[in-house]
């Protein structure tokens, strides 16, 4: 090895250390514990884990209601978060692509719950739906409003996945209005020429460029869908009656509160798994779709 | 003519529309607002109109309590540590992992990035562990320096794909001047990242000032790492029904992150769409 080589060899080393080091210490460490926890029993307190198997893993699969139980939530709440956010956050961006005054401040609107600490976002609409709305029902007569919207499993799910629209939707707002600015102007003036209505136009081109947009968005949407934890502690803490534990919520709450160290660990690893198997599908998904258009 | 009427008739309507949706989907934020200048009676008895009085005691009440300079300051700091290590050790190590392509740096990158696949939550029971034994966990300093792990993943992907938009020959030419590695990487490479750089520190500072699960976790450790969410959520959490001071806790809050957006909305915006592009 020349010293000029040697040198270089040790350049790529030491600027790059810093960073490895880092992420091996905060995220590679805690998931290889994670894997070894998830074999044992611990309570988190007693010094020495007592070593069980698989055991923890059966149990997932075949005692426990509640893990799949919130793995299911976890699973129709992302479906949900995926197709309300990106259908609403297209319509929007394109009311907010027209020219008019004060635009900025329309986008800036929309935008702001997203900067937003979730928790607080969480606790702002538990005082809606448990203070606010009886009011509202009071003054507007609209009965709906004065549903149990937090008290009942299943209208907790739709107060869930609305509040978790209402928070990001801005997100998703600017991501398609930055998509629809780049669909070339010649393009759509050509389409006008050829004599295209103003839907015509939408659906067979601006929709169709817009490709790279939904793939982003989608998959921005999905990865924070399944990761959902904040808006469900802040807003219902699970209930009522366990029914809006997400996946995550789920270990947190085995781990934490039950004190079964061992068991959540074993949950955290599935749930790992269960979430790189359905983004990576879902992007090789999206990236033949794309390519197809 | 016909048309063109119609069409403005049209845009009107769209207007129209725009607007009402516009202050329906604000409301909330602004109910925030106006209930913390209530005492807890009105709350109850009015919750969604405007204050009859408004009156400062709650903040007056709130900001004694929380200690809300303290605890601005432990979020200023968390972030401004967080930030700085993200920055400045993401850039070093993607401008080294674009320059030197071989398979020692191939393997470095995949390490690097790859556990932008692994959600927080799955590793978070054993985080505290590990964290206390390398004793990162009781200090505004030390939960900075586990947002370096946390946030280098990704912020070292969106380095090195800005990376290969810099010609190669800036460094090459100034390496024939003279400069060392390190001399190139700051006088000629780091200034040219700074819209990456903004991106990053955009998408950074809204994710550590708005945290919850990490101090959360650290926070029986240390009073130094409470932050202002926290005492938001433990407003709730204890004194269930004292909503005039858990929405003045949550103002408190949020209020900078507004102050800051409504000056800086449109590098936020493009640092936003930016990172998710990148990203």
């Amino acid at each position: 090895m020349t010293r000029r080589k040697r040198k270089e060899y040790l350049e790529n080393v030491l600027y790059t250390l810093p960073a490895v080091v880092l992420v091996v210490m905060m995220m590679y460490v805690p998931f290889i514990m994670s894997g070894y926890y998830s074999l044992t029993e611990w309570n988190g307190i007693s010094k020495e884990p007592r070593f069980l198997g698989f055991a923890n893993f059966i149990s997932l699969f075949s005692g426990d209601r509640a893990y799949m139980g919130a793995v299911t939530f976890t699973l129709k709440y992302t479906l949900f978060f995926v197709l309300l956010s990106n259908v609403l956050a297209l319509a929007l961006a394109v009311m907010l692509t027209k020219k008019f005054r004060f635009v900025n401040v329309f986008r800036g609107l929309f935008f702001i719950p997203y900067i937003m600490s979730m928790t607080i976002v969480g606790f702002i609409w538990k005082f809606i739906f448990t203070q606010g709305f009886a009011k509202l029902t009071e003054l507007t007569g609209w009965g709906f409003l004065d549903w149990s919207w937090l008290g009942e499993p299943r209208l907790a799910f739709w107060a869930v996945a609305f509040v978790g629209v209402w928070q990001s939707l801005g997100f998703y707002i600017v991501l398609y209005i930055a998509g629809l600015q780049a669909v070339p102007e010649d393009v759509l003036e050509a389409a006008v020429v050829d004599g295209c209505s103003g839907r015509q136009k939408f659906f067979r081109v601006t929709l169709p460029l817009l490709g790279p947009s939904f793939t982003t968005c989608i998959f921005m949407s999905l990865t924070n869908g399944l990761k959902v934890f904040d808006i469900i502690l802040a807003l219902t803490k699970g209930g009522p009656g366990g029914s809006t534990y997400s996946a995550t919520l789920q270990i947190y709450k085995v781990a934490f509160t039950d004190n079964h160290y061992g068991l959540g660990s074993a949950e955290a690893i599935v749930y790992f798994l269960v979430v790189l198997v359905i983004t990576q599908l879902v992007l090789r998904l999206m990236n033949r779709k794309e390519v197809a258009l | 003519m016909g048309m063109h009427a119609r069409r403005r008739t049209f845009r009107v309507l769209m207007l129209a529309a725009l607007t009402a949706i516009a202050l329906v989907y604000i409301y909330p934020v602004f109910l925030m607002f106006m209930n913390s200048f209530k005492p807890f009676g009105e709350i109850v008895s009015d919750p969604i109109a405007l204050p009859r009085l408004p009156t400062w005691e709650n903040y007056r009440y709130v900001i004694k309590k929380i200690r809300y300079g303290s605890l601005f300051l432990n979020n200023l700091m968390i972030t401004a540590v967080g930030l700085a290590g993200i920055v400045v050790f993401s850039s070093l190590a993607a401008y080294i992992l674009d320059r030197r392509q071989n398979r020692y740096t191939g393997l470095i990158y995949t390490l690097i990035i790859t556990p932008m696949l692994i959600p927080f939550q799955t590793i978070m029971i054993t985080l505290l562990k590990a964290m206390s034994v390398i004793r990162l966990s009781g200090s505004r300093i030390g939960l900075g320096i586990q947002y370096w792990g946390f946030g280098i993943p990704m912020a070292t992907f969106i380095f090195y794909n800005f990376m290969k938009t810099i010609p190669k020959e800036l460094d090459e030419s100034a390496h024939i001047d003279g400069a060392s590695t390190i001399r190139t990487y700051i006088s000629v490479i780091f200034p040219l990242l700074k819209s990456v750089s903004v991106t990053v520190i955009v998408l950074d500072t809204m994710w550590i000032w708005n945290d919850f699960l990490l101090p959360l976790l650290m926070v029986n450790s240390s009073n130094q790492t409470r932050t202002l969410v926290l005492a938001a959520y433990t407003f709730v959490g204890q004194m269930n029904t004292k909503w005039q001071y858990a929405m003045t806790a949550m103002v408190l809050t949020v209020l900078p992150a507004i102050i800051v957006f409504v000056f800086l909305q449109k590098y936020i915006v493009e640092g936003v769409v930016a990172g998710a592009v990148k990203g």
